[in-house]
């Protein structure tokens, strides 16, 4: 299951090889200050893409909830319910049990924090599948799915209730869902989608005493670095869970695709059985080119509490330079046309073209012309084309990646 | 006189306007926004002019706004 915080996002799950994907509406979704969220006048169109590629599609709505958030959550559920959006997924009771109530399938969100079976029996009432804490290690997952099969734990379909854990993304410091930093010092509640992130910061100890002041080991002490788990994924896996979520709505296209690309890989080579440290080499590289700080394991190895990140922002090892826009598409000859904005482009160049309908496309530039005539460089302010292996269409971005 | 801005449809509906200058603001129940009570619209962003007196728990209404889509003139 991957993220999707635009419509490029949304492409680029679904050419990376994901199985479905969730997305925020409106202010209800812990992305709510996200400048691009979808709006309920999208769904349908959601809906066409994602049936149309096979992808299961599933709406965030698990923020909590006040008495003047009712109306819209209601709306939410009996829009999403009539577009044919396959789930939704929630956390507070008042959306859980309003989209029982009508027949919607719901996913109970990790903000939920499930980490015991007792919690898995009572939400099976609601929901057939759950998202457990990030914070378990994979022995209580698999106590928890092996439970669930020994009892025979079903939901509401009478199938026997389905476990999702987070495979890769950002971490939080708390437990997630039950941080108040950002509440604390910026009024800016994590719980209603508005997390300032401040945790990511570094901070300093200070002497009330004497006022000395020291920093904390050159360490952020409060800012663990991002879960991956595909150095493991075989016994994730075998613990018996049977969706893998990337986190990442507010990430780029091309980290969506890189990062849903690694796993899908990834998990079908543990069920041919050709999983191998080799293999995981060459997915790690894919997903260290994008956004992260820094890897572990997360709390699944049952390591000690954190493993804090030393950057601030991230430590991608490659970065995108904007190069222009698109303005035009030659379909027989597989030709764009565009016009460079800023910076330099020259013949050899890795590129990177995103848009909403065309997702994520990446290539190397083999043949750059101005005017019909192969050049070897491209300055700012010129229109010139270029050979690319899929359509594009007028407005999409064409980016240059160079190491960061 | 005061004018007092709104970028409405940034609103995450946090409630914190109401409880600050709850003279000023309230809740819709309909879309989960809050409402600059009196407002006219011209392109999305909600204004309103006030007396002096509705300064203080407006600009704190402001000043808490996680969005900060809240803005507070003073004019003459």
């Amino acid at each position: 299951m991957a993220p999707a915080g635009n419509f490029e996002s949304m492409m680029a799950a679904i050419q990376g090889g994901a199985d479905s994907v969730y997305f925020g509406i409106e202010q209800l979704n812990m992305r709510a200050r996200a400048t691009m969220n979808f709006t309920l006048e999208d769904l349908g169109e959601i809906a066409r893409i994602c049936n149309q590629h096979g992808v299961k599609s599933y709406i965030t709505l698990n923020t909590i909830l006040y008495d003047h958030d009712l109306s819209l959550m209601r709306r939410i559920v009996d829009e999403a319910a009539s577009q044919g959006i396959s789930a939704i997924i929630a956390s507070d009771q008042a959306a859980i049990g309003y989209a029982r109530s009508k027949g919607m399938p719901v996913h109970i969100s990790t903000q939920v924090n499930i980490s015991n079976i007792e919690t898995i029996k009572f939400y099976a009432l609601f929901a057939d599948v759950m998202v457990l804490a990030r914070e378990l290690s994979m022995i209580q997952m698999r106590e928890i799915t092996q439970t669930i099969e020994r009892e025979k734990i079903t939901g509401p379909s009478g199938e026997l209730v389905r476990i999702e854990v987070f495979a890769h993304g950002a971490l939080c410091m708390a437990i997630s869902g039950k941080c108040y930093l950002s509440l604390h010092t910026h009024n800016s509640s994590a719980n209603r989608g508005v997390c300032i992130q401040n945790c990511r910061r570094q901070y300093e100890v200070k002497d009330r005493d004497e006022g000395h002041e020291f920093h904390i080991e050159n360490e952020y002490i409060m800012s663990p670095k991002d879960l991956n788990t595909l150095p493991f994924l075989d016994q994730l896996l075998d613990t018996g869970i049977d969706v893998l979520k990337v986190e990442g709505r507010g990430r780029a296209p091309e980290y969506v695709k890189a990062v849903t690309q690694a796993y899908r890989q990834g998990i079908d080579s543990v069920l041919e059985g050709t999983f191998t440290p080799a293999k995981v080499d060459g997915w790690m590289s894919e997903v260290e080119k994008v956004y992260n700080r820094g890897f572990w394991g997360g709390y699944y190895l049952g390591k000690k509490l954190g493993e804090w990140s030393d950057t601030y922002g991230s430590k991608a090892t490659t970065k995108k330079v904007y190069l222009g826009k698109s303005l035009h598409y030659f379909p027989r000859v597989h030709v764009g046309e565009f016009k460079m904005e800023s910076h330099k482009l020259n013949k050899g160049d890795k590129l990177l073209i995103t848009g909403p309908v065309t997702g994520v496309l990446e290539f190397t530039a083999d043949e750059i012309r101005v005017d019909d005539q192969p050049v070897d460089t491209i300055e700012q302010g010129v229109s010139f084309s270029l050979k690319v292996p899929d359509k594009v269409r007028p407005s999409d971005k064409l980016y240059k990646i160079v190491d960061a | 006189m005061i004018v007092v801005t709104q970028n409405r449809k940034k609103c995450i509906g946090c409630n914190y306007c109401v409880e600050l200058a709850h003279n000023y603001w309230r809740m819709s129940r309909k879309d989960g926004k809050s409402v600059l009570l009196n407002a006219v619209e011209k392109r999305d962003m909600y204004s309103v002019r006030l007396d002096d007196d509705a300064f203080e728990a407006n600009e704190a209404a402001a000043k808490a706004c996680p969005v900060r889509i809240i803005q507070v003139k003073k004019i003459n």
